[in-house]
Order: C-alpha cells, then sequence, then structure tokens
C-alpha cells in the first residue's frame, strides 16, 4: 500500500491567449486546464496504485477560482483532494507554493512517493519538485520517464543529456515526471461523476501559519512578438556571400 | 432563473471534449469517406459510461440529467455528427422506450445491456411508404398463441446493421386507427428479421442505416413494448426525447462550423489583409455565433423542461425545427467563408456541410415539427 501523493497546477490553457495590437497579452476568454506534465504526474500516481496497491492524493494551490480544478483533477483516478486556496494565492512565485505545499503535505499527508510534473505550462520555471523535496527532506529525482517500484525502493529512469541513468532511493522520495512517462487517459462519464463523490479537503490561509512572502517583483507583463522579414537572394555563386552578409546582419550566424 | 450549467456538466463537457478531440476528430474525415462504424471509438464510449447516461444505475445507466446527456451528445458531434448520431440513436431513440415503457423483466434482459453499451439499439418505424405518415405503415403483428408474428418492411433504419436490439412498430389491430399500433422489442438473430446492408449517404456516413425486413419474424409475447396499442404515445415519446439530441447534434455541428470559419477567416489573406477584416464576412461569422447561442438555450431548455418532469413535445420539437434549420444555413457559409478550399474533400466545412442537411429529415423533418408546433400553438 503505497500513499502517493500528486500535485497539480490550474493554468490558463495557452491556446487562448492572444497578444492585443499594442503587444499586450489579452487574458480576456481564456479557459483554464490541469497543467500539462501535471496530468501525466497524476496518471503516473494512478497507474502506480493500480500496479502495486495504494492510494493518491492530489493536491493543489491556488485562488478559489481555481475550484473547478478539483473535480477535473478528480475524474483522473486520484481518491481525494487537497484544495490549498486564497485569493492571495493567485499567481505565486515557485518558492511560496512548494513551502505552502511543504507546509501542508508535511503537517497532514501521508506520503512514500510524492509525483510533480517537470514543469507548469504556464512558468515552466521547473523548481517545485525540488524546492518541495528539499523542504520535507526527501530525496528527489527530476526528469523522469520511467517509473517502478520494487522492496520499497522507487527506481527511476531519468533522461539526461548524455542517455538514460537510472536511479534507485528509498521511500519516501518525490519525483517529476515527463510527458513521455505516459498518456494521461481521458476521463470517462463514470470517473467524472464519481469525482464529485470523492472527498476534498479545503485549507485557507488561516490554516496555515508560515510566513510566504514573495521573493521576485513582476514589473510588467508583454506578449511576445515575432517580426518576419523575407528577403530574396538569387542563385548565382557570387550571391551565396550576399547571403552570408544578411544573416551575419541579422545575427542569425557569428 | 439561472443560465449555469453546474460545474459537474461543465466538466462532462469538458471531459467529452477531451474524449473527441482525442479519439473521434482525428478519424472523423476517414470514416466519413469510407462510411465505416466506428465500432473501437462506440466501444470506447461504452466503457467511459457514455452509452447509457440518462437511465438509472440499477439497469446500467450513469443516472445522468437529460441536460447533460444533450450537452455530451453536442460536444460529441461537435467532432463527428455521424459518432453523436449514433450515441443519440442508441439512447433516445432504442434504449428510452424501454426504460419509459418496459417491465421489470425487459429492463434488466434489454435496458440493462444497451445502458452498459454491451449492446447497440436500433429504432425502427419509418417504412417506404410510410415516413412523415407514420399511420399509413403497413407492418402487422397478428397473435398466435403466445407469439406474435412480425411480417413487413422498415427503412432507414440507423444503426440498423449493427444493432443487437431493435425497438419497431406493427398494427395488432389495423382497424382500430392510432391505437392499433403496438411496439416490440427484437433481438438480433430472431428467425424472420433479416436486416439488408448499409445505405450510401450523402451526409453522416459514418452512421450506419438499412432496411428491417421481417417475414414471419416470430417473438414471444413478452416482447411486446408497453400494452397492445400504446405505439404510437411511445413512438411520439421516444422522436420527443430523439429531437432534443438532434437539436443537440445541430448545435455541436453548428460550433465546429463557427470554430472552423473564424480560425479560417483569420488566416485567410486577399488583398493583403485577412477576409476576416471585411464587414461582410465578420456579419457571417456574428449571425453564426448568435444563432448557435439560441441553439443551444432552446436545446438546453428542452432538456430541462424534461428533466423539470413537464411536457416539453412543443420544446423539443422548436429546438429541433430551429438549430436544424440554422445549422444548415449556417454551415453553407461556412463553405463559402472557406471559398474554393471549403468545397474540397477533407476540409472539415465540407463535411459539416453534408452532416447538417439531415438534423433537416430525420426525427420528423422541418415541416413535421411545424406541424406539431402548429398543432400545440391552435389548440
Ligand atoms: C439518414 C437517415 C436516418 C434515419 N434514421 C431513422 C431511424 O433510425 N428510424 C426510423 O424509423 N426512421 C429513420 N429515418 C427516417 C426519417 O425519419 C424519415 O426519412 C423522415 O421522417 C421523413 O420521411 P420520408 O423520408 O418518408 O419523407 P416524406 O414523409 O415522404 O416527406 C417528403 C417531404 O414532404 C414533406 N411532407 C410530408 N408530409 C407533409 C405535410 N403533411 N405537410 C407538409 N410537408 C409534408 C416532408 O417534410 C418532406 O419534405 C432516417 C432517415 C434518414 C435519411
Amino acid at each position: 500500500m503505497i500513499n502517493i501523493v500528486s500535485c497539480f497546477k490550474w493554468v490558463i490553457d495557452e491556446a487562448y491567449v492572444r497578444a492585443t495590437s499594442s503587444g499586450q497579452i489579452d487574458l480576456e476568454s481564456v479557459d483554464y486546464k490541469i497543467s500539462d506534465y501535471d496530468r501525466n504526474a497524476i496518471e503516473e500516481a494512478v497507474i502506480i496504485k493500480e500496479k502495486y496497491g495504494g492510494d493518491v492524493t492530489a493536491v493543489t494551490v491556488g485562488s478559489p477560482e481555481a475550484s473547478k480544478s478539483i473535480k477535473n483533477a478528480l475524474s483522473r483516478g486520484p481518491d481525494r483532494a487537497y484544495f490549498i486556496n486564497d485569493t492571495s494565492f493567485a499567481d505565486l512565485e515557485p518558492s511560496q507554493t512548494a513551502a505552502i505545499l511543504a507546509d501542508v503535505i508535511g503537517a497532514q499527508i501521508k506520503y512514500d512517493l510524492i509525483i510533480c510534473g517537470e514543469g507548469s505550462s504556464d512558468l515552466y520555471a521547473r523548481q517545485i519538485g525540488p524546492r518541495l523535496a528539499h523542504k520535507l527532506g526527501i530525496p528527489c529525482i527530476c526528469f523522469v520517464q520511467k517509473l517502478e517500484i520494487k522492496d520499497n525502493q522507487i527506481i527511476a529512469e531519468r533522461r539526461v543529456e548524455a542517455g538514460i541513468e537510472i536511479i534507485t532511493v528509498p521511500m519516501p522520495a518525490l519525483v517529476t515526471v515527463l510527458s513521455d512517462i505516459n498518456s494521461p487517459r481521458v476521463p470517462g462519464l463514470k470517473d467524472t461523476l464519481a469525482a464529485s463523490k470523492k472527498p476534498v479537503v479545503n485549507i485557507g490561509k488561516q490554516d496555515l501559519s508560515g510566513n510566504y512572502d514573495p521573493k521576485l517583483e513582476t514589473r510588467e507583463t508583454r506578449a511576445a512578438s515575432l517580426k518576419r522579414s523575407c528577403v530574396k537572394f538569387g542563385s548565382e555563386a557570387q550571391d551565396v556571400s550576399g547571403f552570408v552578409q544578411a544573416l551575419l546582419k541579422a545575427g542569425a550566424i557569428r | 432563473m439561472d443560465f449555469r450549467l453546474n460545474e459537474e456538466q461543465e466538466l462532462i463537457r469538458s471531459n467529452m471534449r477531451e474524449f473527441a478531440l482525442k479519439y473521434v476528430e482525428p478519424i472523423a474525415a476517414e470514416i466519413d469517406e469510407n462510411a465505416r462504424y466506428p465500432k473501437e471509438v462506440i466501444e470506447k464510449l461504452a466503457d467511459g459510461g457514455w452509452m447509457g447516461m440518462p437511465f438509472p444505475t440499477e439497469y446500467g445507466g450513469q443516472g445522468t440529467d437529460y441536460l447533460t446527456y444533450a450537452i455530451a451528445v453536442e460536444e460529441l458531434s461537435r467532432s463527428c455528427a455521424a459518432t453523436g448520431f449514433t450515441m443519440s440513436v442508441h439512447t433516445s431513440l432504442a434504449s428510452m422506450p424501454i426504460n419509459n415503457y418496459g417491465n421489470e423483466e425487459q429492463k434488466k434482459k434489454y435496458l440493462t445491456p444497451l445502458a452498459k453499451g454491451e449492446h447497440i439499439g436500433a429504432f425502427a418505424l419509418t417504412e417506404p411508404g410510410a415516413g412523415t405518415d407514420v399511420g399509413a405503415a403497413t407492418t402487422t403483428a397478428l397473435l398466435d398463441g403466445d407469439e406474435y408474428i412480425l411480417n413487413g418492411t422498415k427503412t432507414f433504419c440507423s444503426n440498423g446493421p449493427v444493432a443487437d436490439t431493435f425497438v419497431t412498430f406493427a398494427w395488432t389491430d389495423k382497424s382500430a386507427g392510432p391505437k392499433g399500433l403496438s411496439s416490440f422489442i427484437i433481438p438480433k438473430g430472431t428467425p424472420g428479421l433479416t436486416v439488408g446492408n448499409h445505405f450510401m449517404k450523402m451526409g453522416i456516413r459514418a452512421s450506419q442505416t438499412s432496411e428491417v425486413v421481417f417475414k414471419n419474424c416470430r417473438v414471444p409475447k413478452a416482447n411486446l413494448l408497453g400494452a397492445e396499442g400504446s405505439g404510437m404515445k411511445i413512438a411520439m415519446n421516444c422522436l420527443d426525447h430523439g429531437r432534443i439530441g438532434i437539436a443537440a447534434q445541430a448545435a455541436g455541428i453548428l460550433q465546429a462550423a463557427l470554430d472552423e470559419s473564424v480560425s479560417y477567416s483569420k488566416q485567410r489573406i486577399q488583398f493583403g489583409k485577412p477576409i476576416s477584416k471585411n464587414q461582410a464576412v465578420q456579419w457571417w461569422l456574428v449571425d453564426m455565433a448568435t444563432d448557435l447561442n439560441a441553439c443551444r438555450f432552446m436545446t438546453y431548455h428542452a432538456g430541462w423542461t424534461k428533466d423539470q418532469g413537464q411536457p416539453f413535445t412543443k420544446e423539443a420539437s422548436m429546438a429541433k425545427l430551429f438549430c436544424s434549420e440554422a445549422v444548415m444555413k449556417h454551415t453553407i457559409k461556412a463553405v463559402q467563408i472557406h471559398g474554393g478550399y471549403g468545397y474540397m474533400k477533407g476540409v472539415k466545412v465540407e463535411r459539416l456541410m453534408r452532416d447538417a442537411k439531415i438534423t433537416e429529415i430525420y426525427e420528423g423533418s422541418s415541416e413535421a415539427q411545424r406541424m406539431t408546433i402548429a398543432g400545440s400553438i391552435l389548440r
């Protein structure tokens, strides 16, 4: 019986983000979703539960508007959810989110294995996993593309630049997963209806004692813009140097 | 008044959308081209519990309300109208009458596997000589001891070629007028039942449609659905339910037409700017979006009225009439927005326009809906 915790974030679906003509980000008509890699994290937790026996708790930190994410996450298979929410918990920094998660998970949730997505679809700072593991004082394995449990040990396959690294650690431990690890199932109607009946623990700011001050200051957010230009060159030998000169000038080569 | 769907309905919509995008959208053009029944998708729908949404859990259903079911049909039809229709015929025309009029034994034996999606259902009412005029049917059912003997030909039976269970209609007493029509449950494989090959169609080509012939087809008395003589009432009740499904199907096709048209008109450059910058094109899009809004409200309202236990015949007819005519009108415009590309195979709006047309014909043509509505407002 493995106690598994999977952390997830409710993020803006980037497909809906528009740039205004003045270069601002238009979030007027955006929709939200569970961050992509976090779906893999939830799926992996459920797969491990199905394979080895266990219990899955899904945890998220966010603003009260993220309440929609709870049933959504539960329809993907976890047994219960912790919803840590406050109006001041919108747009938290990774250090804040990790500190809040550590306080709640450390004090209230039994865990042998914590699974996080490698990074969120919005910020992709890739800090939650390592920071959370550090605060809980447990081993952390990142870039995991395959996971197995044997004799109370986690065997994780990490994708690293030079190849594949296989690591064994005792539980409890935390892993962050890549999208290759699995293909998240699509919840059926049965799963969706069952989600409404699963227990949800609500935790507000007043239930937390820590101090979660931000460390960063956001000055401005602007839409990225892509400038295209189209220059035509001839196909004679002497045109090649003109082409090279143009690339040098544009900074495309050095 | 509260116009919001609840959180569960929203999630059901988004999970059905996820399903459709993953399993249906990628094959929709192919199953249309080959007129292929997407068995693998229907099995996945069954696994997920989508094939018996509004039926009690004790009979293998999921116990949702009818409005929620309509939302699922809409969202599935947005990716593939034929798949949405397969689910809708199975649910509202074939399983619903057994749920509403079947006895305990019939519900256990027939509704349960249908609601679980282990069996597929079909509804055989239309005959070559009896379409809008249901009363012109000629199929008969003669009582012979403990059995009825059915003789007659049904046509345009959706899901016919793949069905395990047929709900059909035949005269047990032709002299009794409308009160002489009765309804029967006929399992596949009953001697005397032949199912024809599936017809090639203009649209919803992946939905399987065929003739169903009864030739001295004997069924036990136990297969009579409801009382003898209640066939007309059962047929009309099925169609009331079905029409909400067709309205939802039309709304789904219309949403797809709008999605395609918005995205194409923003990309297509003519005269140095996207065609969406032309007011003429904008107004087409606006009319499309406005009617889509109306379609949704009418469909959900009809579903909601049913869920309240109120009579909903008029609401269902109005929703079906409005949605089907709106989707036809606007899918023609969607092709227009795509210009020559919209006329090409493989471009989604080409399929949408062909699929849209059937919504004005089956489960009562637009004219039949107008007759129903006229009947209720001139009462
Ligand atoms: C793809 C497809 C799937 C179908 N699936 C099923 C199914 O699963 N089960 C089933 O039982 N049936 C099914 N049908 C049959 C469908 O419901 C009928 O086609 C429909 O009811 C119209 O009947 P008809 O085709 O005989 O047309 P007709 O009744 O001959 O009508 C022809 C035209 O005359 C008009 N008209 C008829 N009477 C009047 C009137 N009094 N006033 C004004 N106008 C009138 C009609 O509106 C129509 O425009 C299906 C049909 C198709 C094409």
